[in-house]
């Protein structure tokens, strides 16, 4: 197993969309900052003044450290979907699972293998996120201001892993969403289309099940978006569109929530891989 | 346990319905050790199926595939370290090179030194291109990887679906001696193939396979003799066509120019001279024409359509 998780990982080292991805990655961080800062240097005339200042700090240790984090989760997302649906999709395309698993008779073997590179694959990015996010919020700390490190204490820094911990695990029901949909429609395309498909209209219909009130209301607490945005550090940019801070459900039902759909993704795929005929 | 250390391919049995079609039905089969054994079949005959359910891709819907004495349901993993495959499409990754291909492959299967890698690619005459990206490769070099991947764990069992497939008639050469350069290594070859020619002369037996069954199975050149045809030249050949046609045993009978071609079992021979003689026909030349395999698969194929 350890062997396949080995040889996965070189797969994702050695393909060129995996680096590509990783530049839109710090594109995206740099955007974020730069262009936040560009309306903080010269605020719309209607921008309240709290609003800057709040704009602002976002910008600054050591709340830059919740832009840092809402960022990466949900550019990650994004990119993860993308990358594990090619990665699992394109070995239909390419006929590359029948070599696999005529040389590997173990069909779990092949899903968990792919499983655990690209939870370490988000790993990697999520540092990568943190270090890059660190170096822009000290570009943006210095133009607005001086940095004052004392809140940087030894609770405050197990916060930050703790921080860390958190977005990792709200990945995870997207990497395994992205692996359901590309096993479910054995493309690259379908994973995909399925994952992005559901990560929007999810977030649309969190808006609509919240505009509507009553019951309606108690059904985005069990789908994945305000779950992850529950557990995600967010700042005043990246919370989701749809979903605001009052109607977010508990870290319990979040967390719980989430493995459920974890193990719930994870199981179907497994059964169905092994289930189906691999024909040409 | 491993039951018979003689045979390594055992199918009883075997079947494999997608929906009501019946792709491979009722499949008995028997592969020793050390034979190169041809599996011949029009397109879409249940080859490949087959194929797949030998390597454990394609779950039988009943019936049972042993290999080397085990069932591959229970022993599948155990089976697969000792099979090299090449399968009908080529399953690569294009943006690896030929080499990081087959380092891909080496991890996943275990045990299998960077030496060896260097090993196949010179086999199959890739080494000065194994830095190249397979997207790169043409559909010759492609196949020639594919072998190199199929060797890479020295098996005893190699299957091979169309292995020259793309190649040019130079490298179909190759590819013929390579495989028969591993049958006298005492390696058993299963060798799919729709190239008539190529399977008469590497393989030893043949199976026949046409909507999923079997129809023929044995050896090469019984096979060939088994159709036997004979030619005749005689005085009156209208009228010799209409005499033979009212024969029950003669099942075919073609007129080339002044020559008859009967198809007829040999030990029949001499009654044909003997009936025409009665009718006033007289034969100025007899002899037996031995089929190619060519003409042996259509006869059988086209055969079972009229059937």
């Amino acid at each position: 197993m350890i062997e396949m998780i080995r040889a996965e990982l070189f797969k994702l080292r050695k393909r060129r969309m995996t680096w590509i991805l990783l530049i839109i990655l710090a594109a995206f961080f740099c955007l974020m900052f730069f262009a936040t800062y560009g309306i903080t240097s010269s605020p719309p005339d209607r921008m309240p003044g709290e609003a800057v200042d709040a704009i602002r700090a976002s910008l600054q240790f050591p709340d830059a450290f919740n832009m840092i984090f809402s960022t990466a989760g949900t550019i990650g997302t994004l990119l993860l979907i993308i990358l594990v649906a090619s990665s699992i999709g394109n070995e239909y395309g390419w006929g590359t699972v029948r070599q696999v698993l005529t040389r590997r008779g173990i069909r779990y073997y092949f899903v968990i293998s792919k499983l655990v590179s690209f939870i370490i694959i988000a790993v990697i990015g999520l540092l990568i996120s943190v270090i890059i996010g660190f170096i822009l919020a000290l570009i943006t700390s210095n133009l607005i201001g001086s940095i004052n490190w004392d809140f940087m204490t030894a609770s405050y820094i197990g916060g930050l892993f703790e921080k860390f911990g958190w977005t990792l695990f709200s990945l995870l029901p997207y990497i395994l969403l992205a692996t359901f949909f590309a096993f479910l429609g054995r493309s690259a395309i379908a994973g995909i289309g399925g994952g992005l498909g559901f990560y929007f209209i999810e977030a649309i219909a969190v808006g609509i099940f919240n505009q509507a009130g009553g019951w309606l209301a108690k059904i985005p607490d069990y789908l994945i978006e305000p779950n992850v945005s529950a557990l995600v550090p967010s700042s005043q940019f990246a919370q989701g569109p749809f979903t605001s801070a009052s109607t977010l459900p508990s870290t319990l039902n979040a967390s719980l929530t989430i493995a459920v759909y974890c193990v719930v993704f994870i199981v179907i795929s497994l059964y169905m891989f092994k289930k189906r005929d691999i024909t040409a | 346990m491993e039951k018979n250390g003689d045979l390594i391919v055992r199918t009883e049995h075997l079947t494999k319905c997608f929906g009501k079609l019946v792709a491979v039905d009722d499949l008995n089969l028997e592969i020793r050790k050390g034979e190169v054994f041809g599996f011949l079949g029009p397109n879409g005959s249940g080859k490949s199926t087959t194929m797949g359910m030998m390597l454990g891709l394609i779950a039988p819907t009943s019936g049972t595939v042993e290999l080397f004495g085990l069932n591959i349901q229970n022993y599948l993993p155990k089976i697969l370290q000792r099979i090299g495959a090449v399968t009908e499409s080529i399953g690569f990754y294009p943006y690896l090179s030929g080499r990081d291909n087959l380092k891909y492959i080496a991890r996943i299967t275990g045990g299998i030194s960077s030496s060896r890698i260097k090993e196949v690619l010179e086999l199959v005459e890739l080494s000065g291109r194994e830095k190249d990206k397979f997207s790169n490769y043409s559909l010759g070099m492609k196949q020639r990887l594919a072998i190199a991947c199929a060797l890479l764990n020295g098996p005893e069992f190699v299957v091979l679906d169309e292995p020259t497939n793309g190649l040019d008639p130079a490298g179909m050469k190759e590819i013929r001696e390579l495989i028969i350069r591993l049958g006298q290594e005492g390696k058993t070859i299963f060798l799919n193939s729709h190239l008539l020619h190529e399977v008469e002369q590497v393989c030893r037996r043949v199976a026949i396979i046409k909507q999923g069954k079997v129809i023929t199975q044995g050896l090469v050149k019984d096979l060939m003799k088994k159709g036997d045809t004979l030619q005749i030249k005689v005085n009156e050949p209208e009228k010799a066509m209409t005499v033979l046609k009212n024969i029950n045993w003669i099942t075919s009978i073609v007129r080339e120019d002044d020559k008859l071609l009967i198809g007829v079992k040999a030990e029949k021979y001499a009654e044909i001279s003997a009936v025409l003689a009665k009718e006033s026909i007289f034969v100025t030349e007899m002899r037996a024409k031995e089929n190619t395999l060519e003409e042996f698969f259509l006869e059988m194929t086209e055969e079972r359509i009229n059937d």
